[in-house]
């Protein structure tokens, strides 16, 4: 191979490695409407993992230090998935909503899950946190349904 | 009698450290997902572990050969450097992910940084393997992870739909990419290439011979087989309890919480303790999984019953092994994503750990009389085969399902 070829192939290689990192890199590019539907699952996940953390404070069930450093994790990852969905572009511009609401569903988990933290030992925190947890679930749900057109 | 009562304290060790944090992390997630539908690839990978698990300490008793040896003895150095590369990679990052998953426990129990007790654990790990002898090492982390057996006790209290459950136990057809990234995530989980490495090596620590070939059978038989029970005890829970809610575990910690919904806050310290003790385990046997494959390619004194002067490297290379778990560990990334990477990655080097096993454990001229028969022998294939099929398809899974993101 001479080589002119050899840089030929060698700059090729190059761009394609720049290109594959592109791709599959996080944070790169538009956000597509599976991916905003993923980012709202997760939080109806994170919601419903709060839940059951919670309802082992409400019922006096946990220890308190366990109940803190979840709440503290989980927390943080609801206030990550809000930054991710409130920093992206939408590749879809119909979805503007459902990106709103989901970001403002994030904060409230977030919220929550903080107050829970505070309060890891108080069962009637912990009910009423369980309580509210329940309900941004079934609104990341009805996002989710909305975005998969599940919606009525 | 006091053979019978050795023989029986070794298997329960083996019971109580077959999980480590792989296990814990990839059949949890299992069962949030896919609810039962993946308790047959757990069942496969204990049968596959307890089949080469059984070839390789027979290999260690009746030649004094570890895995890594064979290694290098039957396939050369070149692929034997390729094996000794990936293979230290992956432990690396298997005693990251391990050393992380001690802080998670301990922040858990104790309510304070992360961070202080990634080296809290590796201060704690060095103490305990300078002190304690080579049994008395593998029996604590053993015994203490049968705590989890409060997960079999969760399993009874949640009282599932039986039939459900068996069925799980039905290879089913589920063509989606995320389905057979678990596959793969729950067998290689199962089947991480220290366990052979770290048990083949522990064989002649503990001077085995042939002797002791009825022992090696039955704590890799009887002691994963009964450690499997724990594997598919947290997909029945998972799925019972995380499924239908829609909870897609992404922190060590979600683990326990069947137990304490079953049992409260015992059922939440047992959980906790069982995983304190397993992924401790797990992080002794990873990181001397890494300097036993090291020192034996290099032809170096190696071995825990030789104590620091007459294994110096074999020491010093434990030690930095067990410095860059930290260093990997306090780096910020979640232990539990370093699981999935080293878990993923593993696969690859499957091969190349298990085929020479296979090869030596088959070969008359070398194991005259101690050779695989039929069953090892088709059982062997039959298992080599699934993996080179699950290495091939692991890193496309990987990328396509955005590592298990969907």
């Amino acid at each position: 191979m001479s080589g002119t070829s050899r840089k030929r192939v060698r700059s090729q290689a190059l761009g394609l490695l720049a290109a594959a990192l592109l791709l599959t890199s996080p944070g790169c590019g538009d956000l597509s409407n599976d991916e905003l539907n993923r980012g709202v699952e997760s939080l109806s996940a994170l919601a419903a993992q709060g839940q059951l953390v919670a309802n082992g404070v409400a019922r006096d069930a946990t220890k308190t230090t366990y109940a803190r450093a979840m709440a503290r994790t989980l927390g943080e990852e609801a206030e990550h998935e809000a930054e991710k969905l409130a920093d992206a572009t939408l590749e879809e511009s119909e979805t503007e909503d459902q990106r709103h609401a989901a970001v403002a569903v994030a904060g409230e988990i977030s919220d929550l899950l903080s107050e829970l933290q505070t309060f890891p030992g108080d069962e009637r925190h912990g009910e009423l946190v369980e309580k509210h947890l329940e309900e941004a679930q079934e609104k990341a749900d009805a996002i989710v349904a909305q975005l998969s057109g599940d919606a009525p | 009698m006091k053979t019978i009562l050795k023989i029986a304290l070794g298997i329960i060790a083996a019971i109580g450290g077959f999980l480590d944090i792989g296990d814990l992390v990839f059949t949890t997630q299992a069962g949030a997902l896919f609810r039962y539908d993946l308790l047959w690839a757990v069942v496969l990978g204990v049968l596959g572990i307890g089949v080469y698990a059984e070839m390789s300490g027979r290999v260690a008793a009746v030649s004094g050969r570890p895995v890594f040896d064979v290694i290098r003895m039957r396939m050369g150095f070149g692929i034997g450097l390729v094996a000794l590369v990936a293979s230290t990679a992956i432990n690396l990052l298997t005693v990251a992910a391990e050393l992380g998953g001690i802080a998670i426990v301990l922040e858990l129990l104790l309510d304070a940084p992360y961070s202080m007790f990634v080296v809290t654990a590796a201060i704690a790990l060095v103490l305990i393997v300078a002190l304690l002898p080579f049994g008395g090492i593998e029996r604590i982390f053993g015994y203490g992870g049968l705590l989890l057996f409060v997960v079999v006790a969760t399993v009874f209290h949640q009282n599932p739909d039986w039939g459900d459950v068996a069925h799980g136990f039905v290879p089913s057809l589920d063509s989606s990419a995320l389905y057979l990234y678990f596959v793969v995530g729950v067998f290689a989980a199962t089947l991480m290439p220290y366990e052979v490495h770290f048990y083949s090596s522990g064989a002649i620590e503990e001077g085995w011979t042939e002797q002791n070939l009825k022992e090696n059978r039955l704590n890799a038989i009887l002691g994963y087989g009964i450690g499997g029970i724990l594997a598919v005890a947290l997909v029945i829970v998972s799925g019972y309890l995380f499924h239908p809610i829609g909870v897609e575990p992404s922190d060590l910690g979600t683990v326990a919480l069947p137990m304490q919904g079953a049992f409260g806050e015992t059922g939440l310290l047992l959980a906790l303790g069982g995983i304190l003790f397993c992924v401790g385990g797990a992080a002794i046997d990873s990181s001397f999984a890494a300097s036993y494959n090291l020192a034996q390619f290099l032809g170096w004194e190696w071995g825990r019953y030789q104590g620091p002067r007459k294994a110096p490297r074999f020491t010093a290379s434990w030690l930095v092994f067990l410095a860059i778990g930290v260093a990997v560990a306090q780096s910020g990334i979640n232990p539990v994503e370093i699981t999935e990477y080293s878990v993923v990655f593993s696969v690859v080097a499957l091969p190349l750990t298990y085929l020479p096993v296979l090869l030596i454990a088959g070969d008359r001229s070398f194991m005259s009389d101690f050779a695989n028969g039929r069953i090892a022998t088709f059982l062997g294939w039959l298992y080599f085969a699934v993996i080179v099929v699950l290495a091939l398809a692991a890193v496309p899974l990987l990328l396509i399902t955005n590592g298990g993101g969907g």
